[in-house]
């Protein structure tokens, strides 16, 4: 307790003590709303204390009231950034308009202007996409919509959170061309308090909200969360094999052996194989076998195409056959078949 | 309402003979509030040290002094200190634990552990130390002419 007198000594008082004969003050606080915010509060309030003593003396008795002591809360500068993707973003190579989610919340006790990088460059991953914007959901409704949510440009429209608030941020960023299935990109997004950042404990004298300071909160002002891009990108492999029939009962590829050509197109990777065409030229010294075209898809029985181009998948046009056999998700295959005679 | 007249007519006649000094008269009253930190020292261990509030944020540890001095030449007795809780601070308890609290803008006062707070649903709670509204002290012996001391109370800011 002596520390406490010891204290006063030697220091004058600070510039928040204010002196005054606060009997309506003393009032005025017991009708003033409680500020409840979870993130504590908000800077700028005011907190007064003051004492009355009441005792009976020879005159009668008699109220007095201590000073009044005025402190102003001061701002606490904190973030926490976390990315709101459910987990991977899945691209492909030469894909643009990749969208990430990050969501920053204001967790310290003032409106605060949040300034962001993105950073598509860092290591420990497979390839670096180019940034494309940095997108402010503007609408918050959690969703990028293109044209309608506002594009974020430093220096100049840094979003402003309330405390306990958050703010919806999408990074829009391309794929190069030359990514390999299963190749993952980092890529993180920072947000920096703008009135300053720094270790915590860091003051910034009179900046903050309220007018009094503004002091870096144990996350140091700015924070930043990561979000992986994966290159999920389907192939296709195609097999080809002929089984020969020959005229008298042997497989050797004599005039007159049919050869049945089978080829199988797997699709192997992640997502989906779009517009997969299988094209086969007959060969020469072969005649094809007319109405011997068959599509199966994966495991279902083989259907017969006819020769003509019409509504059905494949057709032949005199030198090769053709079967569109559409969007392949991965993990299946297509089978033609078709025969042949050896002239 | 007559308290305050009587307050008010005292603090006229007073500043008319003396001026705009504070809490002068037969008995002094100053409050001070002083913000605790936690400090690490070079050889590891932590101290605590009471700072001048020049810096406040939410979580701070607040260290309210209530000093009292009679100045007059004669006793004083009902002698009562009352402080209100300011509204961003949650109360953190006395040095002393000799205080009457109030968890009700000061209508109702006890020992913290005997108040209740009523709940919307119709019954009630055990109050803590976060309802304080108000703190009391009633001093059971006169305080005589010279007669001094000072009250401690601990808060965090909201």
């Amino acid at each position: 307790m002596d520390n406490i007198f010891a204290f006063r000594r030697n220091n004058r008082p600070a510039r928040n003590h204010r002196l005054a004969l606060g009997t309506s003050l003393s009032l005025l606080l017991l009708t003033v709303s409680a500020p409840a915010f979870a993130a504590g509060t908000v800077a700028g309030t005011d907190i007064q204390n003051i004492a009355s003593a009441t005792f009976d003396s020879p005159v009668g008795p008699v109220t007095i009231d201590s000073n009044t002591v005025v402190i102003k809360v001061d701002e606490l500068l904190d973030v926490t950034v976390v990315t709101t993707d459910p987990g991977d973003v899945i691209t492909n190579p030469g894909q643009t308009g990749n969208v990430q989610a990050f969501r920053i919340t204001n967790t310290g006790n003032g409106d605060e202007a949040f300034s962001l990088v993105a950073n598509t460059a860092n290591g420990g991953d497979d390839f670096d996409p180019s940034l494309q914007q940095i997108i402010i959901d503007s609408n918050n409704n959690g969703v990028y919509d293109a044209g309608v949510d506002v594009v974020y440009v430093a220096g100049s429209n840094e979003p402003v959170v309330a405390p306990d608030q958050s703010k919806t941020i999408f990074v829009i960023t391309s794929t190069p061309a030359g990514v390999a299935n299963g190749n993952r990109a980092n890529v993180s997004l920072l947000a920096s308090a703008v009135t300053g950042t720094g270790t915590p404990g860091t003051s910034f004298a009179g900046q903050g909200q309220g007018g009094g300071d503004a002091v870096v909160g144990s996350t140091g002002a700015d924070a930043q969360a990561s979000s992986f891009l994966a290159v999920q990108s389907a192939s296709v492999t195609l097999t080809k094999s002929a089984t020969i029939a020959d005229p008298f009962g042997g497989q050797r590829p004599v005039p007159g052996a049919i050869v049945t050509y089978r080829l199988v197109a797997t699709v192997s990777g992640a997502g989906t194989l779009n517009n997969l065409a299988i094209n086969d030229p007959i060969p020469a010294g072969s005649t094809y076998q007319a109405g011997s075209l068959t599509l199966q898809v994966a495991a279902s029985p083989a259907t017969t195409l006819t020769d003509a181009a019409d509504a059905d998948a494949g057709n032949f046009n005199g030198t090769r056959i053709a079967v569109s056999a559409g969007n392949v998700p991965a993990g299946e295959t297509r089978t033609v078949t078709f025969r042949v005679v050896i002239q | 309402m007559i308290r305050g007249l009587v307050r008010t007519a005292f603090f006229v006649a007073f500043c008319a003979v003396i001026g705009p000094a504070y809490a002068q008269g037969p008995l002094q009253l100053a409050s001070d509030v002083f913000v605790e930190r936690e400090i690490a020292k070079p050889d590891g261990t932590k101290a605590k040290l009471l700072e001048e509030p020049k810096t406040v944020v939410p979580g701070d540890q607040l260290v309210f002094v209530v000093r009292y001095k009679n100045v007059g030449t004669a006793t004083a007795s009902n002698f009562v200190v009352t402080n209100p809780m300011p509204r961003a601070v949650r109360f953190d308890g006395t040095a002393d634990g000799a205080e009457l609290v109030s968890v009700d803008g000061g209508k109702n006062w006890g020992a913290l552990a005997t108040l209740r707070i009523a709940q919307s649903n119709g019954g009630d709670r055990a109050a803590t130390s976060a309802d304080v509204t108000h703190l009391k002290w009633n001093f059971n012996q006169p305080l005589s002419a010279g007669a001094e001391g000072k009250l401690i109370f601990r808060g965090v800011v909201r």
